[in-house]
């Protein structure tokens, strides 16, 4: 392990900016809520911010994006299609160790299957990933329930630790091992995982004071989610307050559901664009022939929180569906985010 | 920076949202956590208002109609083309369709456009009367025509009732507040025939016969006064006709609204009991296309007088604009009778405030909604219309007779189809502007997208056209018109840009008592007394139920959802919205009626068969759809599914579109 001084932030990230389009926490001006976005300039960065209100998903699954192009020529029957090679490589700072977690089951879906997706994997590839461990956790946050923090365990390039005024960097790739040399970071010594590991401690033992919005015991609701006991009357009480918004899905750091649409351009050309979807739309499992698996609102939950909690979908993802952000707590109209729908599942509420 | 801070342009709730903005496209969307109405919520519409943003279907330049095809010219030409045009014309002349989704400032100036420059007061938004009735029962009662709280304490509340529509669906941010309140510990009653979402969330539902709500509050009024919870003397001091509303209440026969409405007494009991006790109490109606009706509005006003939830200050009543920015337009005086800031076009004192400060004469005669005009004014030869397509199915073919139809719009639509001269403008998200949303939060929404260059906001456009008539029309920037609007509209006298760039909204009235703006209505209100809503003809119940037909034994209701409303071509432009609609569609590929499963059985309906509706005057053969969601006796069609509406509502629509308490006498045949 190394060490970098507050003053060095700036180093690595003026190092970053050379090659890579930064991204990371920002507070708002106006509301002071916290947003994982593009840093125009690198003092926006703040790595002290809480978990931001959006999870860095969006900037390898963006909300919208063309996938390909094509040009069909209607005399000659002939399509023309153009690949989409435009992306930049990117570097995404600060990251929880909860949204690298999402990115990892992210890349399960979308590259650990039969199918690689070649977007995404081109997205993936150009990345560079620096972890924050969260030496305190905030409100909303079970990530101890899920196993997915308070800090992170792979897949990061870089991660740090703050630990006193200064931050522990822990190597996790070459590329993060180039970094750290061509920054001429001073070598921490072996007892520095000592040190990482008292930190870490602190923070798992500190979430019954900071961390009182959500608790989420989620064995026992994979238990009862895979083996299939949970009352009808739970699935109703839940359905009952979902208004059907995607909020859930769309603020998931895992959930990877997309629709794909043809847009004619007015140049003549098509765009093939993947958009954010939803398992709570009605229309996502309608198929064609009237016929819909999944009609009624509660067999729509049900499944989502399948995805999430069940052993089996576990197994694809070599873990849970949930990384234990809370973020579907908070944008949930209803009051059905995954805390309470675990709750609920324990108590096997059947009404009011 | 891509993500920018906006507000939502979809219904009245006025959310905060994030767009992620990409090489001058928006790309995205987020919920804006720290706003304080929405707080990091967004609807399914809210989520997918980037798709809309996307959309090449705009119009993008301005175009002249020549030997009866459009033409593309320059922005100048069609401008210099339609102020010749106008130059002819006047007054009763020329009418005014305004969009209730534009901001304050083009709908201020679209307003002075046609009162100070054209002389002419045929100026409205298209079906969105129950705004307006609400505004005025509202001001008869209080002296104030919108909301008297907002939503800030609405937790704290021990009653909420909501009277009418389905505001999940319709203003799902305000009913999830409405749930969180509930959770929180407030009771919460529904009175609707359907049974909506949020009638299931709620305590207590009831569920009158179409066209009896106004009974309903009236039988509460008197059953609270009956048990004499009524405190008399606070009436006294606060009210100025509280005897008339005694004396009416004393007419009532509880027996027979009981047998009309269909609600058991002990239903009626408990919510009367719930609402007398309750400390803080709030009750939610739409105003839209299913607002309530005035009889309706003006006997709920009452009984929240009459129990003393209106003094208090906090709580009382929350009318719930479906469209952008529907509170605002009328702020801005988009109606034939009222002037910015409510003053009345018949009123000659606020006629001269006007003169002056337009510096110009106008039209001391009161006009009609353009509906009106449409259906009834032979003299009418020109049209200008902001955004819209909804008149269009109604009027085509009286709009095809005009001379002029001069259509400023952002969106290919049919109404633009129409038109003789087409002036393009920007997307929201293209311009400044503010937006008033239900609770009289001003928002500032700033511009994030650089239109084409063709592509003007309308506020500039609509001065050129005032300067080439003659007018001395200098605005440079929308902020320069909110300048004009605080001086106009006295609600709005203390808004400056500067205060709102930094706020997320003020709630009007801003002015020099309250320069940060105004939570509660009446709780800084001087002395002046309330005033029950009393109604000339209410009192005559039996008189609503006179044609009650043996021949036409089913009454039929229309609604709109959440995906769809007012056949909107705005949903029609993105992916998600869409396809949840076609989802329901393609399973009814000619629309469909809701009816219950009793009737069904009775019937002998299965699912899916097709059925003929026949009214007095049309007919039409859809398919069943048999919902737990109508009572026996009723049947019901949503609003959105635009196939249908040609066909068979199209004529009796402007009947049905008053508001949710009209129904439709039919009767339902099986087909073969």
């Amino acid at each position: 392990m190394y060490w970098l001084e507050q003053s060095q932030v700036e180093m690595l990230l003026s190092k970053l900016a050379e090659n890579y389009e930064l991204f990371g926490p920002r507070r708002d001006e106006v509301s002071g809520e916290v947003i994982f976005d593009r840093l125009e300039d690198l003092h926006q960065l703040d790595l002290s911010a809480p978990i931001p209100y959006n999870p860095p998903k969006y900037i390898l699954f963006p909300h919208y994006e063309e996938i390909l192009k094509y040009r069909y020529n209607r005399k000659t029957k002939e399509v023309a299609i153009e690949r989409i090679n435009h992306l930049k490589p990117k570097a995404l700072v600060g990251l929880r160790a909860c949204d690298l977690n999402g990115l990892m089951c992210l890349d399960r879906f979308f590259l650990g299957q039969e199918f690689v997706d070649e977007i995404y994997l081109e997205h993936r590839k150009k990345l560079f990933l620096v972890s924050n461990t969260c030496v305190r956790p905030f409100p909303q946050c079970f990530c101890v329930c899920t196993d997915s923090g308070p800090a992170a365990r792979e897949g990061f390039d870089l991660d740090l630790t703050l630990a006193g005024e200064r931050y522990l960097v822990e190597v996790g790739s070459k590329k993060g091992q180039k970094m750290v040399e061509e920054l001429g970071l001073k070598e921490a010594g072996p007892e520095a995982a000592g040190w990482k590991k008292k930190v870490v401690d602190e923070s798992v033992s500190s979430f019954d004071a900071f961390a009182v919005e959500n608790k989420a015991w989620i064995s026992r609701a994979t238990n009862r989610l895979t083996t299939g006991f949970i009352k009808p009357e739970v699935w109703e009480f839940i359905g009952n307050q979902c208004f059907e918004c995607g909020a859930c899905s769309f603020v998931c750091p895992t959930c990877s559901c997309f629709n794909v649409e043809d847009v004619n351009r007015l140049d003549g050309t098509t765009d093939r664009v993947r958009t954010w979807d939803s398992c709570s739309f009605e229309g996502y499992t309608k198929m064609a022939g009237d016929h819909n698996p999944r009609k009624p609102v509660e067999d729509r939950r049900n499944k989502r929180f399948f995805c999430k909690l069940s052993y089996s979908q576990s197994k694809k993802y070599l873990r849970p569906g949930c990384v234990g952000c809370g973020r579907c707590a908070r944008v949930c109209p209803g009051d059905i985010g995954l805390p309470n729908v675990v709750t609920y599942i324990r108590r096997e509420i059947t009404g009011e | 920076m891509p993500y920018y801070r906006g507000v939502c342009n979809f219904c009245g709730t006025g959310c905060g949202h994030l767009l992620q903005v990409e090489e001058g496209r928006v790309r995205g969307v987020y919920p804006l956590p720290g706003h304080p109405l929405s707080q990091g919520r967004l609807c399914v519409r809210g989520w997918h208002i980037h798709e809309l943003l996307q959309t090449e279907e705009r119009i993008t330049g301005a175009f002249i109609r020549e030997n009866g095809q459009l033409r593309q010219v320059a922005l100048n030409e069609a401008l210099a083309y339609a102020a010749k045009k106008l130059q002819k014309l006047s007054g009763e002349e020329i009418a005014f369709l305004a969009s209730p989704r534009a901001s304050n400032e083009d709908n201020y100036l679209f307003g002075k456009f046609a009162r100070a420059v054209m002389k002419s007061n045929n100026l409205s938004l298209a079906s969105d009367a129950g705004q307006e009735e609400s505004a005025r029962v509202l001001l008869e009662g209080c002296g104030w025509p919108a909301a008297t709280d907002s939503l800030s304490r609405l937790k704290q509340a021990d009653f909420i009732l909501v009277a009418g529509g389905d505001l999940t669906r319709q203003n799902p941010i305000v009913a999830s507040e409405i749930h969180r309140a509930r959770r929180a510990g407030a009771f919460v009653a529904t009175i609707s025939p359907r049974k909506t979402q949020m009638a299931r969330l709620s305590r207590l539902h009831l569920r009158p016969a179409p066209g009896t709500m106004a009974l309903v509050f009236e039988a509460l009024a008197r059953i609270i006064y009956e048990e004499k919870k009524v405190d008399l003397e606070y009436l006294n001091k606060s009210t100025e006709n509280y005897q008339d509303y005694l004396n009416y209440l004393e007419k009532i026969n509880l027996e027979e609204i009981l047998d009309l409405t269909g609600i058991a007494r002990e239903a009626l009991t408990e919510l009367a009991g719930r609402l007398s006790s309750a400390k803080l109490a709030y009750v939610f109606y739409p105003t839209g296309v299913q607002s309530l009706d005035r009889r309706t509005m003006a006997a709920l006003f009452n009984l929240m007088l009459i129990t003393g939830k209106l003094g208090q200050g906090e709580g009382g009543i929350i009318p719930v604009a479906g469209l952008s920015n529907l509170l605002g337009s009328y702020d801005m005086g988009l109606s034939p009778d009222f002037l910015p800031g409510y003053l009345r076009v018949a009123d000659e004192n606020s006629c001269q405030k006007f003169e002056e400060l337009w510096q110009t004469k106008i039209n001391r005669t009161p006009g009609k909604s353009v509906s009106a005009n449409l259906a009834e004014n032979k003299s009418l030869r020109a049209l200008m219309v902001v955004d819209h397509d909804e008149e269009i199915i109604r009027n085509v073919s009286r709009i095809k007779e005009l001379e002029l139809v001069i259509y400023f719009g952002a969106y290919q639509n049919a109404f633009a189809r129409l038109a003789n001269v087409i002036i393009p403008r920007p997307s929201y998200a293209e311009a400044d502007g503010t937006y008033t949303n239900f609770e009289r939060r001003v928002q500032l929404n700033r511009q994030k997208v650089k239109p084409l260059a063709e592509v003007q906001p309308l506020w500039k456009t609509l001065s050129w056209l005032a300067q080439a008539l003659g007018h001395n029309w200098h605005y440079e920037s929308a902020e320069q018109v909110m300048a004009e609007i605080s001086r106009v509209v006295p609600q709005y006298s203390g808004l400056t840009y500067e205060k709102l760039d930094s706020s997320l909204g003020i709630k009007w009235p801003v002015d020099e008592r309250h320069p940060e703006g105004t939570d509660c209505l009446l709780l800084k209100q001087n002395n002046a007394k309330f005033r029950f809503v009393l109604e000339e003809k209410s009192l005559s119940q039996s008189a609503l139920f006179a044609e009650k037909s043996t021949n036409f034994p089913f009454k039929l209701t229309v609604g709109r959802s959440n995906y769809f409303w007012h056949q909107n071509s705005v949903m029609k432009r993105t992916f998600i919205p869409k396809r949840e609609y076609n989802a329901l569609l393609l399973l009814y590929p000619k629309g469909f009626v809701e009816i219950s499963a009793e009737d069904a059985s009775r019937l002998n309906l299965r699912e899916k068969q097709l059925v003929r509706l026949i009214s007095e005057s049309a007919e039409i053969t859809l398919a069943a759809r048999i919902s737990p969601d109508v009572l026996p006796g009723q049947l019901y069609i949503p609003y959105f599914v635009e196939e249908m509406i040609p066909e068979f509502l199209l004529r009796q629509v402007a009947e049905l579109e008053k508001n949710e308490e009209y129904f439709l006498p039919v009767k339902l045949e099986k087909v073969g």
